[in-house]
This record gives structure tokens, C-alpha cells and sequence, in this order.
């Protein structure tokens, strides 16, 4: 089975490099109290453009470039994807919208509604990302009560009753949170593919509720033993009730020409660091909460920091990615073939669809596009074939 | 005050007849070829209802209405992402969408209504409805006891309002929940939603006295609406605010009166509903209930033009106008229609000055 490759949507604006503290592109510029210092890009309006026409371009790049389509994420400081993607429907031809939501801040019938539409004008090209972890006092700033491991059980119950509206029979359901009766979607909803769904969450509960009914059962990149034995326990889990998930990394790579080029990328950006950057990491290593996700990244970094190299875990792995740019910490550094290989790597260890990022996504589009990924082989394991040259 | 007209996008289907319903333009299926077998088809299933939908929105840009109303039809697309997607294909036309509070949280809504915001330029506006029909509402997953619908809608405005003007916003009641919310960075500062709000009781009007921008009144003869009106500004006055008006009509106007008429009795056959009543211009019953007009203005194009001059006078500022077929009679109203309207409601405010 040959594997998927989905980029990412910078919902939060973003910089020219990672070496650039400035955010040029949309309005995300660095703050200095309410004022915003630049408005280049499309951040400012005046020039009847917003943020949009640089998220469509790099979603443009991602199609032409080969990806299945982007990762839309959900952030309290950013525009949510369910805009994003009808906003986008129509200037784009295979781009996959992958959107990320927390199933309890819909109607579980209205967001069938919402999905089946959303595949009609765009001929099938939305799928999920369900998320559902995170917690403590964020988690009501969204409006949302429910504890943390009730969460799993509504999205659980959320996407029972999506199934069961999907198929336009009258479909009744009486669960914790969710009750519909003789539910279905109308006629001209019917018959659209139902969104694949990439799950993430790293709990019990989250992995219950996975295995019930995702495709993909999606991580950060992690130390890869630990990333083995986490798809293992995904995948056995899911064996025992009867359904074979799939397994998803979502990584962002430094990929250049020689290896080099691809350290001083990473070197040139850690000397760049401001005294704002490095408060933040002194609160991300203190930082609490009850996603487990979040503190099994936490657990693998250096308390001080010093040099670049001691955030190196693996060979061509770096944990000081979220020093640069917000995000996850750990990514993949080096040539681009070292880039397939670790790729490759991972494949081999479980993993059966990337989402990759990199920074500036809309250029590196291209670039990981035209370098790496003609590189990776998947599961394929036959020699390369491919004509060099 | 300057008026607006909206045209309608029928999301539930449009066609040349006056059961739409039964037409979803741009949509083939495999199993019937619309062509005989000597003809070639060119189409496969390359377009479907959305592109026209996309088609009504620019007729309707064109022919220089001033906004869509994207309705929530429990038969049709789904009414946020018709106008996302329409807003993108449209430059200066305010996007009216119509849906249920029952659609979730009040703060996901206000945080996507803000995104619509920034990538529209500011053309976003909601219509909050309620579904009356019991049934349809456990259908739609929806247990909230009927007494309580309009509470929900006071509670889901407040709130939205709130994180999108405020931070460290906190609310507690019946139906949402939020402790220190409100948008920050680049999605602050942006224009809430105006609200839109319709209903015929005395609840009903309370309610929009208190929250809405503009109420939605139903089509109904000229006496009635006046009574309507003054009853929402007294309501709106004791509480300190000040309400606009709008009110859902279909239309159905011809070069004469005879062929508006001839044509009106047509589509009162095609609909099978037949005649309810006629009062002066005013028609029940031509179109399907899918647009959600309760009467039809039927008329030459002056007559027509003149009955919604009469309702602007009246104080009726926001039209939502429709008919079907959508595309055709948007850009037939646009040429038609409005142009006199504006000049008559012109003339009418010089008279006054």
C-alpha cells in the first residue's frame, strides 16, 4: 500500500526562514502591546487582499507540488479550517483539506451537513483531523465543560451519530451527550464519500475512542523506539477490537542539498534567539496541563540551552523545533536524501501517511515536492528504478 | 437610511419551475442521461449544484444587489459552507447566512464568523431562525424544550458578541459556558456579525428588541406590517436600543401585469398549492415552501417596483428578495426592478427633505 504525503497550512502567518523573527506573511507580525509593526503580505487589508490569498497560494503549491492536500489546523490565535476550506473549495483542484476540529463544539448533525456540503463543492476532498485533547481552563475559553476523558467519549458518541446520519436511512441514537431521532442527511447530501479521519490524542480514553473509528491514528514524531512501541500499542489495541488502524506522522523537515546547508539552517536560527524566545522555553519546560501528548514531547528536552547540537536525539532529528517556531519541538534535519531516509525510517517502523512543514511552507512546498519526495520509497522495498539524471 | 436588497440562494435546489425542489441545476446522475443517446454530453459529472449556486451569486453581484441570504434549508447544502464559498466568489456583497442556534458553541461559531470576517473584508452577517416543527428539531439532534429556543438564541448572540469585542470574557447560563474568552492578536477587532432575527409573536419581538439588528418580517399586506413595525420599535425603545427592519419576499414581476398574472397562475399549478390570497399584488402559495417566503409580490415591473417602494416608506429598509428560477430572475429584477425602486425611494426622501 503505497503512502499518503500531506502538507501543512500556516494558519499562523509566518516568517521568510526560520532565522526571521519576523512574520512577514499575514497579519502575525510580532506585537509590541496592540500595535502590530508590520502588516506586509497581505496582514494589513488595505490592499483588498487578506491572509487567505497567501494560505491559497501555499495550498496551490501543495497540489502542484504532489502532496494529498494540508493540514488545516485549530488554534485559539488562528482561523479555523472549516472557513479555510469553503472558503477555498473552488480555486483549488486536488488539494485535500484535512481540518481540524474538537468534535464538542458541533452539532454532530449539523457538522454532517457541513462535511457532505463541503465534499460537494469540492468533489471529495475533505477529510479530519479529530482532536480532542488539551484541557484545564483553555478548554473553557472554547465554551466547552466536558472533563477531559468525557471528551474522548463524546467525540466517540459524535461520530457514531455522523455515521449513522451519513447513510441517509432514519438513524436514532441516544448516547451521553448526543440524541438525535430519525435522523438523516437530506437526498442532495447523499452518496459522498464519508472524510477519513486521522485521530489524535495519546490517553486510554483517546486511543478507545480512536480505534472505534479513525483511519489514521496520528502523532507528532517522537524518539523513534518510543514512536515503535506507541504504533505497536495503537495497532494491537485496535487488532483486539476487531478494526486495523493506520498509523500517521505529522514531522516538520529541514531539508537542503547537502547536509551541511541543513545544520546551518538550524544553527543560524538557535543563535538568532531573543530573550522572549528563550522565557519561552523556560515556560514550555515548566508548562502543565492534562494533554498527555504534549508531555510526552516535554520529556525529551534538554533543561538548558546552550548549544544546538545537544537538542540533537537521533541522527538527523533535532528537538529544538518549537525554539523557532511555535509547534511541535521535534524535526527532521539534513540532505534530502537523509530526509527520505529517515522517512523511510519511519515507514518501517509503522507509519503509513506524513503530514510535513516546513518553514516557509509556501517555497518548501515546492522544494519537498521536487527533492524529497521523489526520494521516499514507502513500502516499497524494491531498488529504486528511478532514472537519474 | 439606505436600504438593501438580498437575493436568495436557494440551497436546496432551483430551476425554471415553481417546484424547484424537484431541479438541482448542474447536477447529473449517472443512471438518467439528460441527453437522448444521439446527443453527446459533454458535462460527465464535472459540475454539480454548487457551481450554480456560484453562477446565482455573481448574477446576483452583477445585477447589483447588495447582499445573498444563504438559507438554511434541513433539504439542502449547509448554509456556512454555501457562503464561504460564495463569499470568495464575491467582491462587495454582504453574506446573509441563515442557521439554527442549535448548531453548537456560540464561541466556535463567533471564532469561525471571524475568520469569515477577515477573508470577506467584513461581509459576514448571520440570521438566526428557529425551527418551529418538533419533529424536525430531534431530527436535527435538537431536545431544547420550545420555551426555551429563544433563550438559546439571546444566549448564543451575547456570547458571540462578547469574544469577538472582548477578552477575558466570562458567561454562565443556561446554554453556553465560557470562562476568560474573547479573540486576540490578528483575530481581534473584527466586525461581529449583524444579527438578523425574524418571528410573528409577541416573544418573538422582545427578543429582537433586545438583540437583533434587524427583524424579519413575514410577507403579508401593507396594514399588518405597519402594526409589526410599531410594535418592534416600542419594544426596542423601552429598552434603550433602536431596531431596522427587514422583511422575506418572493417576486414575480413581468413586462405587464397581464403576464406577471398569466404567469403566476402557472406556477400556482406547478406548485400544486394553488392560491391562498391575493391582496392587491400579494400572492400566497406560487413557489414551493423551499424559499420560505410566505407571499409573492406578482406585477408589471413599475407595480412591483412600486409595492416595495411602499414598504421602504413604510420602514422597511432590508429586502430579502427571491423567486426562481434564481439566476435569471436575479439578474431580470436587478434590470428591472431595482433600478426604479431606488428612484422612486429617492424621489420619495426628496419629497420628505
Amino acid at each position: 500500500m503505497a503512502i499518503d504525503v500531506f502538507w501543512r497550512i500556516p494558519t499562523h502567518g509566518e516568517p521568510s526562514s526560520l532565522r526571521d523573527k519576523l512574520h512577514h506573511r499575514g497579519d502575525w507580525s510580532q506585537q509590541h502591546g496592540d500595535h502590530i509593526v508590520h502588516k506586509g503580505l497581505s496582514g494589513g487589508h488595505e490592499d483588498g487582499f487578506t491572509n487567505l490569498d497567501y494560505i491559497a497560494e501555499v495550498a496551490r503549491a501543495a497540489e502542484i507540488s504532489g502532496f494529498q492536500g494540508g493540514l488545516i489546523p485549530s488554534f485559539p490565535m488562528t482561523d479555523e479550517p472549516w472557513a479555510i476550506s469553503s472558503f477555498l473549495a473552488r480555486e483549488t483542484s486536488t488539494f485535500r483539506f484535512m481540518i481540524a476540529f474538537q468534535p464538542g463544539f458541533l452539532n454532530p448533525v449539523v457538522a454532517a451537513r457541513m462535511t457532505a456540503s463541503l465534499q460537494r463543492a469540492t468533489g471529495g476532498r475533505a477529510l479530519y483531523n479529530v482532536i480532542t485533547g488539551g484541557g484545564g481552563p483553555a478548554q473553557l475559553w472554547w465554551g466547552d465543560v466536558a472533563p477531559h476523558d468525557d471528551r474522548y467519549a463524546r467525540t466517540t458518541e459524535f461520530l457514531d451519530v455522523l455515521r449513522g446520519v451519513w447513510q441517509g436511512e432514519k438513524f436514532s441514537y441516544k448516547g451521553k451527550f448526543y440524541q438525535v431521532e430519525d435522523a438523516a442527511l437530506p437526498a442532495q447530501l447523499l452518496g459522498q464519500e464519508f472524510p477519513e479521519i486521522y485521530f489524535s490524542g495519546s490517553s486510554d480514553a483517546a486511543l478507545a475512542s480512536a480505534s472505534k473509528h479513525a483511519e489514521y491514528y496520528l502523532s507528532w514524531l517522537e524518539p523513534f523506539d518510543q514512536l515503535r512501541e506507541k504504533f505497536d500499542r495503537v495497532k494491537e489495541r485496535t487488532d483486539a477490537l476487531g478494526r486495523k488502524i493506520k498509523c500517521a506522522v505529522r514531522v516538520d523537515i529541514i531539508a537542503r542539498r547537502t547536509e551541511e546547508e541543513a545544520w546551518r539552517e538550524v544553527r543560524r536560527g538557535f543563535e538568532n534567539l531573543d530573550d522572549a524566545a528563550r522565557e519561552r522555553y523556560k515556560l514550555f519546560a515548566q508548562q502543565t496541563g492534562d494533554s498527555v501528548g504534549a508531555g510526552r514531547q516535554r520529556s525529551n528536552a534538554p533543561k538548558e540551552l546552550n548549544d544546538y547540537r545537544d537538542f540533537i536525539i537521533h541522527p538527523n532529528v533535532w528537538s529544538g523545533l518549537s525554539l523557532l517556531r511555535g509547534g511541535q519541538t521535534q524535526g527532521i534535519v539534513g540532505s534530502y536524501e537523509q530526509v527520505a531516509e529517515r522517512l523511510d525510517d519511519l515507514v518501517k517502523l509503522g507509519a503509513d501517511a506524513f503530514i510535513l512543514a516546513s518553514t516557509p511552507h509556501l517555497e518548501e512546498a515546492y522544494r519537498v515536492g521536487e527533492e524529497v519526495l521523489p526520494l521516499v520509497r514507502g513500502h516499497d522495498s524494491a531498488p529504486a528504478l528511478r532514472v537519474v539524471g | 437610511m439606505s436600504i438593501k436588497f438580498f437575493w436568495q440562494i436557494p440551497t436546496a435546489g432551483d430551476g425554471r419551475y415553481a417546484d424547484a425542489q424537484k431541479r438541482i441545476r448542474g447536477e447529473r446522475s449517472d443512471s438518467k442521461p439528460y441527453f437522448l443517446p444521439g446527443v453527446t454530453d459533454p458535462r460527465g459529472r464535472r459540475f454539480n449544484y454548487f457551481d450554480h449556486l456560484h453562477q446565482i451569486a455573481k448574477a446576483a453581484e452583477l445585477a447589483k444587489f447588495d447582499g445573498l441570504q444563504v438559507r438554511n434549508d434541513p433539504e439542502g447544502d449547509e448554509s456556512w459552507i454555501v457562503a464561504g464559498y460564495l463569499s470568495r466568489a464575491t467582491r462587495d456583497l454582504t453574506v446573509l447566512a441563515e442557521f439554527d442556534a442549535a448548531r453548537g458553541s456560540a464561541v466556535y461559531a463567533a471564532k469561525n464568523a471571524v475568520s469569515y470576517q477577515r477573508f470577506s473584508g467584513g461581509r459576514f452577517a448571520w440570521q438566526i431562525s428557529v425551527e418551529a416543527n418538533e419533529s424536525q428539531r430531534r431530527r436535527n439532534g435538537d431536545y431544547v424544550a420550545a420555551e426555551d429556543l429563544n433563550t438559546r438564541i439571546e444566549e448564543f448572540v451575547t456570547v458571540a458578541r462578547h469574544v469577538i469585542t472582548q477578552t477575558d470574557y466570562d458567561f454562565k447560563g443556561k446554554f453556553f459556558e465560557v470562562l476568560k474568552g474573547g479573540f486576540q492578536g490578528p483575530l481581534s477587532g473584527q466586525k461581529v456579525p449583524p444579527v438578523y432575527l425574524s418571528g410573528n409573536d409577541e416573544a418573538s419581538y422582545a427578543l429582537s428588541a433586545r438583540v437583533a439588528d434587524v427583524h424579519v418580517l413575514d410577507a403579508q399586506p401593507l396594514a399588518g406590517i405597519r402594526q409589526e413595525i410599531t410594535r418592534l420599535r416600542q419594544l426596542a425603545s423601552t429598552v434603550g436600543r433602536e431596531i431596522e427592519i427587514g422583511i422575506r419576499l418572493d417576486v414575480l414581476a413581468r413586462e405587464t401585469e397581464d403576464e406577471a398574472i398569466f404567469d403566476a397562475k402557472r406556477y400556482a399549478e406547478q406548485s400544486g398549492q394553488g392560491k391562498g390570497f391575493a391582496h392587491n399584488a400579494l400572492w400566497s402559495g406560487l413557489t414551493t415552501a423551499n424559499t420560505g417566503a410566505l407571499a409573492t409580490l406578482v406585477g408589471s415591473y413599475q407595480q412591483v417596483s412600486e409595492g416595495i417602494a411602499e414598504l421602504a416608506a413604510a420602514g422597511v429598509h432590508h429586502f430579502i428578495l427571491g423567486a426562481v428560477p434564481s439566476l435569471e430572475e436575479a439578474y431580470r429584477i436587478g434590470e428591472n426592478v431595482l433600478p426604479q425602486v431606488r428612484s422612486l425611494i429617492a424621489g420619495t426622501s426628496q419629497r420628505a427633505a
